[in-house]
């Protein structure tokens, strides 16, 4: 009908809405990890600003936006500037092909039908992972932007880390592609709907992808980059105000990233949980998923069960945080070249094998 | 020699690989922080300050103060400055004046700088006034206050202490 | 032409895990160090001289100020230099209220270790949970002498006052529940691959350089050397309990780990003895109202603090106040085993090694 709307404007739209969703789960999922890390350590975590600190993530926004923002002298400030917005764009970006509900869902505004992801893209799982790891630059050219040690040191360590555990990062998933024959993270899910969570088949995978994820993150216990007792606050040590902010975004935006994606690769993203009752009970699946209301139902479904499931996969995140010390540098890249890789490659031959035998007995 | 015996201390074992493979110690650990937080959820160990305080024990030595005779209601003080000299951070000055009943001394003026006083309760012990000492540890301890001078307590101060805190509603842990 | 160059950087006087204002000058190969230098003095308040200028009982709250994560042991070194110095005899009763305050702060001081170490290798929670046992020595502390962290708890020739109503079972119920604590730290710990990955092997010295160095404590039993000031120099009636020195074999971060969190265990089991066979009578001697030492009259007395040995050293001019007060503070000696520990290892090992040798800054600076 309208062919620049329909292209270009209304996913224009939908991106902006999509960011703008990712940006409040950030807020909450700070205040996530400041409560659930509190309750783990018997305290009680902010409970200061609106009613239990709901409203703490919206002080700390803004206190960030009116502080005052330094540059040091001898940073290269154009570098400086963009550093921070690369490490945010990139992983924002990412989000574009994570789908929160089935194609089934797709609703129709003014005329306009709606996906429930901002992109199909055939090569899903690959455009996550080049554009995840652009965000290793912002990273990198923060710390060394800074001209300062701490951060040009924390920006070091994170070029090393973020591009050693990008191969397992994505040796991980191969086993994916080889069972379900697709890289499209939609196709990937309705190949679980027709048979089962991936997790049951690449329970391994799962785990290292999940780790791999982690490492990617700068999470602890992979924390290195900005290790607090080390390098004060690593890469970021030379920023405040809203470029610290941005910093922050990246982090907690990739944190929500790599959970959806576990998510939609082995927990069937948007589809329900049934506790393997579908087959029991066969209209369960339908019932949990929405089926019964139309697309704006489903759509609602999806994303209440993409949430669940990532709240599920953050928590863990932060349950690993407040459990596990800290690795060392050269302990990091152990694992990550001397388990970690040959693992996945290991991985790959099973399920490769696994295959084989199934299509041999299939025939 | 004591009864006390040097023991080398074992160190545990390396971990056997299936252990290492299945992340046991590891899932260990997190059940203790799981424990935890299920716990923590509805007993926290923290106080939350200002709204809830933790009693003081009986002992607890805050900011020292002046008391008067508990029966006659008059200046127990008497001037013998024994509070004077052992205090450490020499934070205590007195000016005397002879008591209006003619007998003994009494302070004219009693000077305590609460910002040098380190509260370590020498004072109130060395304090030889009858039949309890003059200067005592009172339970104050919340000072904050704009500007230093508030700080140098004269017997005003001392005598009435500072606005009491609303009573504490916390329950002390570990009591 | 490219060619590398060594990278200096500073660590401190402000940094989170300085455990205070030390400041450490690294030079550093990539991560790896080549030298580490310790500058200090950031916090000193000439403590020494000051005692120089106040009567024998009033140094006691000054030397709260120098270990304020175990002011008690501060005290009970000062205090039993001053005894030495005087020949006073502290009445057994005294005695024993000594060594139970003496483990309780033990005690105290090394959950307090054991939560910066901890946190300076990354694992947070486990901060919270000694704070938390920590708190309760504390609380134990404030019902007997009325401060928490500097208690001054202590007078020349005894101990000021008996444990109030009710606190020795409080102190049970605390020595109660502490194994079960400290077996949570351990799992959360001891056995986790990460913790040991980070420690094993990270600071190796071995007994001779140990010893050459000065260093005192579990910094120097982790390398296998029994030295012990409580078995070697007992003071106080500690002769009449039986515990356990634990030394290390290997003398790596693992080993000072293992042997803090035996000695927690130890001091437990010797408060429990002490209260046991807590004898009555008297619990301060008679001193004179104004102290004042024969002239030229010097004593040195050595306490085991949780971090080594302190010691002090008085001399004595005839006046009331002492001619020379000198702390032999073990925070000192082991700060400079620092740089031998450190020497080849990464940036991330010098956070676990100002831990594993457990300084407190208020000490070294004095
Ligand atoms: S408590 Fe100590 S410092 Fe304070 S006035 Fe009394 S003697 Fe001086
Ligand atoms: S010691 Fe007591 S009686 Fe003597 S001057 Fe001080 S407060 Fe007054």
């Amino acid at each position: 009908m309208y062919p620049v709307l329909q292209y270009f404007v209304v996913p224009f739209i939908h991106g902006v809405v999509l960011t703008l969703v990712l940006l409040l789960c950030v807020a909450y999922l700070t205040f996530m990890e400041r409560k659930v890390i509190a309750f783990m350590q018997v305290r009680i975590g902010p409970n200061r600003v609106g009613p239990r600190g709901l409203l703490q993530p919206i002080a700390d926004v803004v206190k960030l936006l009116i502080k005052e923002d330094l540059t040091p002298d001898a940073a290269n400030r154009v570098i400086f500037y963009i550093a921070p917005v690369i490490a945010t764009l990139s992983t924002i970006a990412a989000f574009a092909v994570i789908p929160y509900g089935g194609p089934e869902a797709t609703v129709s505004i003014f005329g306009f039908p709606i996906r429930p992801y901002l992109a199909d893209v055939n090569v899903g799982i690959l455009y996550v992972i080049s554009i995840s790891s652009i965000g290793v630059f912002g990273i990198v050219l923060g710390g060394w932007a800074s001209n300062s040690k701490y951060p040009l040191l924390g920006g070091l360590r994170s070029a090393a880390q973020m591009i050693s555990y990008e191969v397992p990062f994505g040796l991980a998933i191969i086993g994916v592609l080889m069972v379900t024959g697709t890289a499209s993270l939609v196709e990937i899910v309705q190949w679980q709907q027709q048979h089962t969570w991936l997790f049951w088949l690449q329970p391994f995978a799962v785990v290292l992808f999940f780790i791999a994820g982690v490492a990617e993150n700068n999470r602890a216990p992979f924390d290195l980059p900005e290790a607090e007792s080390e390098l004060v606050a690593g890469f970021h040590t030379e920023y405040s105000g809203f470029k610290f902010a941005f910093f922050f975004l990246a982090e907690y935006i990739a944190m929500i990233v790599v959970s959806a994606l576990v998510v939609t690769l082995f927990f069937g993203g948007w589809l329900p949980v049934t506790f393997g009752l579908g087959h029991l009970f066969p209209k369960l699946p339908a019932l949990l998923s929405g089926a019964w209301g139309g697309p704006w139902v489903m759509l609602l479904f999806g994303m209440g069960w993409v949430f669940i499931k990532v709240f599920f996969m953050l928590y863990l995140y932060l349950w690993i945080r407040a459990t596990f010390p800290r690795y060392r540098y050269d302990q990091l890249m152990n694992i990550g070249w001397k388990f970690m890789i040959p693992a996945s490659l290991a991985w790959i031959v099973l399920t490769g094998a696994g295959i084989l035998a199934v299509q041999a007995i299939r025939s | 020699m004591s009864e006390a015996r040097a023991v080398v201390i074992p160190r545990p074992a390396p971990l056997p690989w299936w252990k290492r493979f299945f992340l046991v110690e590891m899932l260990q650990g997190m059940s203790v922080t799981m424990k935890h937080y299920l716990r923590g959820w509805r007993e926290p160990f923290t106080v939350q300050y200002p709204e809830e305080r933790l009693p003081l024990d009986p002992r607890f030595r805050g900011y020292p103060r002046l008391r008067m005779h508990p029966e006659t209601g008059d200046e127990l003080c008497n001037v013998c400055r024994q509070c004077e000299k052992i205090c450490p951070t020499l934070c205590i000055a007195i000016e005397e004046e002879p008591h209006p009943s003619g007998k003994g001394r009494r302070p004219r003026q009693f000077t305590v700088d609460y910002e040098r006083c380190c509260q370590c309760g020498l004072c109130a012990e060395a304090c030889g006034s009858d039949p309890i000492s003059a200067i005592y540890m009172s339970h104050d301890y919340e000072l904050a206050d704009y500007g230093r001078d508030r700080f140098r307590a004269q017997k005003d101060r001392l005598y009435l202490g500072f606005p009491a805190p609303p009573a504490g509603k916390g329950k002390a842990p570990g009591k | 032409m490219y060619q590398t160059s060594e990278l200096e950087i500073n660590m401190g006087p402000q940094h989170p895990a300085t455990h205070g204002v030390l400041r450490l000058v690294l030079r550093l190969d990539g991560e790896t160090i080549v030298e580490v230098k310790p500058v200090i003095g950031y916090l000193h308040r000439g403590v020494e001289k000051l005692s120089e200028n106040r009567g024998y009982r009033s140094v006691t709250p000054l030397t709260d100020r120098l270990d304020y994560c175990a002011a008690f042991a501060e005290n009970h070194s000062y205090v039993g230099a001053v005894e030495k110095l005087l020949g006073v005899e502290v009445p057994p009763r005294a005695q024993a209220m000594r060594v139970v305050l003496a483990e309780l702060q033990r005690i105290a001081s090394h959950l307090i270790w054991l939560a910066t170490h901890g946190l300076d290798i990354g694992a947070m929670t486990i901060f919270l949970y000694a704070f938390r046992e920590r708190e309760k020595c504390l609380d134990l502390f404030e019902g007997y002498c009325g401060a928490r962290l500097t208690y001054n708890a202590l007078r020349i020739g005894g101990v000021p006052q008996e444990f109030p109503d009710g606190w020795t079972e409080a102190l049970r119920r605390f020595l109660d529940e502490l194994p079960t604590r400290i077996a949570q730290y351990e799992t959360l710990l001891t056995g986790n691959r990460i913790w040991r990955l980070r420690t094993e092997g990270v600071g190796v010295i071995d007994a001779r350089t140990a010893l050459g160095l000065g260093l005192t404590g579990p910094t120097l039993r982790g390398s296998g050397v029994d030295y012990d000031v409580r078995k070697y120099a007992p003071y106080e009636n500690y002769r009449d309990y039986a515990f356990d020195i634990p030394v290390g074999s290997k003398g790596d971060t693992y080993d000072r780990y293992l042997i803090r969190m035996e000695e927690m265990r130890q001091s437990r089991r010797i408060i429990l003895q002490a209260l046991e066979a807590l004898p009555d009578g008297p619990i301060l001697a008679k001193v004179a109202g104004r102290i004042r030492p024969p002239k030229g009259a010097e004593a040195y007395f050595m306490t085991e603090s949780p971090r080594g040995e302190m010691s002090v050293y008085l001399v004595s001019d005839g006046t009331d106040k002492p001619y020379r007060v000198r702390f032999r503070s073990p925070c000192f000696n082991n700060l400079q085993g620092l740089p031998t520990l450190s020497k080849g290892h990464m940036v991330a090992d010098v956070v676990a090694l100002i831990g594993s040798i457990d300084i407190v800054l208020g000490c070294v600076d004095r």
